[in-house]
């Protein structure tokens, strides 16, 4: 597990450190079923606020990554393969918005922009 | 469950005023007390050690206050001032004897560890000390003991970044366990501001922002942009407005953010920004 | 308890001065000799010894300003408690030196002189005063601090004056029971010795309640104080 915090990034503490957590329990370098540091160990290596950490843990676990138990700590749950899907459809959509919404700043035409799309995926 | 409850505290000197200061730190907890030089942050922090005696309101740490058992309430408190409260001509065993005299709880043991860790001379007087060396001294006599509250007036001003680092650790190993809480006054945030949970910021006495760091800095944006621009509603909003001759810079609550169109730059804001802002909307 | 603790800090506190404190006994002596000899000069030794003490017991108010008072503050304690102390300190540090005055008495004894005891009744009584003077002080500088610029002069006329005059008042006295003695004016002060006696020890005991009671004051008029 590894956690980085950017001071420049536009990203809230407790965000940078939700999504690098879920980036990991996504991808499987944090298996389904570990326990994670507890809240103010996790607060004390990154050295950030227990606050932060706290508020990154509990969205983690509505968004049904983590399970906090009391006295046990907080447990990676399984990560069901639809909430992958969701999650990487949801990035995918959110990449390609980005995309078409920089065509539209600059006039491109939607022929153009398929174009790029389509050369994009051939290489 | 609160560790400290500060309500109403109020101190009445002949050119100063320090005015309804109320807040209260859950157990396990860190907050920062900001201000600008002057602002009353020491005066606070001298009416919770009770080194100062209040005009009004009342403070518990605990459950309890000086004036229940001023012996007990005292020993809750581990105090870090940012000079030595040492007696210079002092050497590190005479203070190793009053504390062993005066806490119960004082482990010679967990001191002397201190000690040889951050290599205080043993045989030195204390007026030969470096200020870091006084600082880390302070740190070992209260961090040898059982104490629930760490009370810490600018303690890491003039400290190089290697003893901040350090600093930074031993409060939030402090804090770990849930049971205990610090405070610390500061006028430069920086590195300490990632560590604190909570914020309350005071001006001239009194009362300016009192909340969660993470809320403080959501709740505000940081503003760049050309002055020209502004427009009159927007204007209004804007907190602590500076302006040069090639734009402008100012806080705005976030909620406001709908006046900003798309001319303006915005980001998020660190504490102090915030609090430079506040500084210069209320003026020095 | 903790009131020991406090006088114990005292005298950490002013540590570098107990060690030249032999040294002031041994010219307390000189100045007795010089002055004159046998019980006599006892007196004045021992008036100039508790001159010098009720001036030396203030030395802890000296080290207690500003930020080193800090710490005092901090420990565990009431006012009670840390004006207690100081008044420990000051009473031992008296008393300390009575003791040293007691034993040259003893030193004399032995070596033959001859000591009347109306003479030990003035050193008991010279004791009171030494105390009284000490009580004084010490509620000069908790009631009106340790001060600052004329302050600062006004507090030493009064650690030096009091003492002052009682050594120059012993040796007024000594000189007139000199001048007395040998013209045989038919005085047996020694007739009266029983009666001084009591007084010297009633006057050491009043010494010690007035001293109870400046200490009662302090805490009185320092309580509600910052910083105290």
């Amino acid at each position: 597990m590894k956690i980085i915090i950017s001071n420049q990034s536009e990203l809230p503490i407790y965000a940078q450190i939700r999504e690098q957590l879920k980036e990991q329990i996504l991808n499987g370098q944090i298996p389904e079923g570990e326990t994670l540091p507890s809240i103010r160990q996790l607060a004390k290596e990154v050295g950030v606020s227990v606050i932060t950490t706290t508020r990154a843990y509990s969205e983690l676990e509505t968004e049904g990554f983590i399970a906090t138990m009391q006295g046990k700590g907080s447990v990676v749950l399984p990560t069901d393969n639809n909430l992958l899907r969701e999650q990487y459809l949801l990035r995918i959509e959110e990449g390609l918005s980005t995309a078409i919404e920089t065509a539209k700043t600059m006039g491109m035409s939607k022929g153009e922009l398929t174009d790029i799309f389509h050369n994009l995926l051939e290489t | 469950m609160e560790l400290l409850e500060v309500k109403n505290l109020s101190k009445h000197y002949k050119n100063f005023d320090l005015k309804d200061i109320s807040f209260t730190l859950p157990k396990g907890y860190i907050m920062g007390y900001v201000g600008a030089n002057g602002s009353g942050k020491t005066t606070t922090l001298n009416l919770i050690t009770g080194i100062v005696k209040g005009t009004g309101g009342e403070v518990q740490i605990d459950g309890l206050s000086r004036e229940e058992n001023e012996q007990a309430y005292k020993e809750k408190i581990g105090y870090v001032g940012d000079e030595s409260y040492f007696p210079d001509h002092f050497k590190i065993k005479h203070i190793r004897t009053i504390l062993k005299d005066f806490y119960p709880t004082f482990s010679a043991d967990k001191f002397n560890g201190f000690i040889r860790n951050w290599n205080l001379p043993e045989n030195k007087l204390l007026k030969d000390f470096s200020r870091g060396m006084k600082v880390m001294l302070m740190f070992a006599s209260v961090l040898a003991r059982d104490t629930k509250l760490l009370v810490l007036d600018e303690a890491t001003n003039g400290l190089d970044p290697v003893m901040r680092t350090e600093i930074l650790k031993l409060l939030q190993e402090y804090v770990m366990d849930g049971e205990r809480s610090v405070i610390f006054s500061t006028h430069i945030l920086s590195d300490l501001e990632q560590i604190a949970d909570y914020i309350y910021f005071i001006h001239k006495g009194r009362t300016v922002l009192y909340d969660a760091k993470d809320e403080l800095i959501e709740n505000f944006l940081l503003v760049k942009g050309e002055s020209a621009k502004i427009p009159p509603a927007l204007k209004k909003e804007l907190i602590g407005l500076e302006e040069n001759a090639y734009g402008f810079e100012a806080i705005l609550p976030s909620d406001r953010a709908e006046l900003l169109g798309s001319v303006f730059l915005f980001e998020k804001p660190t504490i102090d920004q915030i609090v430079i802002h506040y500084i210069m909307s209320a003026g020095k | 308890m903790r009131a020991l603790h406090f006088m114990k800090i005292d005298y950490v506190l002013t540590r570098k001065q107990m060690y030249f404190m032999p040294v002031f006994f041994v010219l307390a002596w000189v100045v007795g000799r010089g002055v004159t000899e046998g019980a006599m000069s006892l007196l004045v030794t021992c008036s100039y010894t508790l001159f010098v003490a009720s001036i030396f017991s203030t030395a802890p108010f000296g080290y207690c300003t500003g930020k080193n008072r800090g710490f005092l503050l901090l420990l565990p304690a009431t006012v009670k408690e840390r004006v207690a102390g100081r008044f420990l300190y000051g009473l031992s540090f008296v008393a300390l030196l009575g003791v040293l005055c007691a034993a040259l008495w003893g030193l004399y004894a032995l070596m033959g002189y001859e000591l009347p005891l109306w003479t030990v009744a003035i050193g008991l009584c010279e004791l009171a005063v030494g105390i009284l003077m000490m009580a004084l002080e010490f509620l000069f500088f908790y009631v009106f601090g340790e001060g600052k610029g004329n302050w600062q002069y006004l507090s030493n006329i009064v650690r030096v004056v009091p003492g002052m005059a009682m050594f120059f008042a012993t040796n007024g006295f000594v000189g007139e029971i000199q001048d007395m003695a040998p013209a045989g004016t038919g005085i047996d002060l020694e007739a009266f010795a029983g009666k001084f006696m009591q007084a010297g020890v009633v006057a050491i005991m009043v010494s010690l309640l007035l001293t109870a009671v400046a200490a009662a004051i302090c805490v009185k008029v320092i309580a509600r104080r910052d910083y105290a």
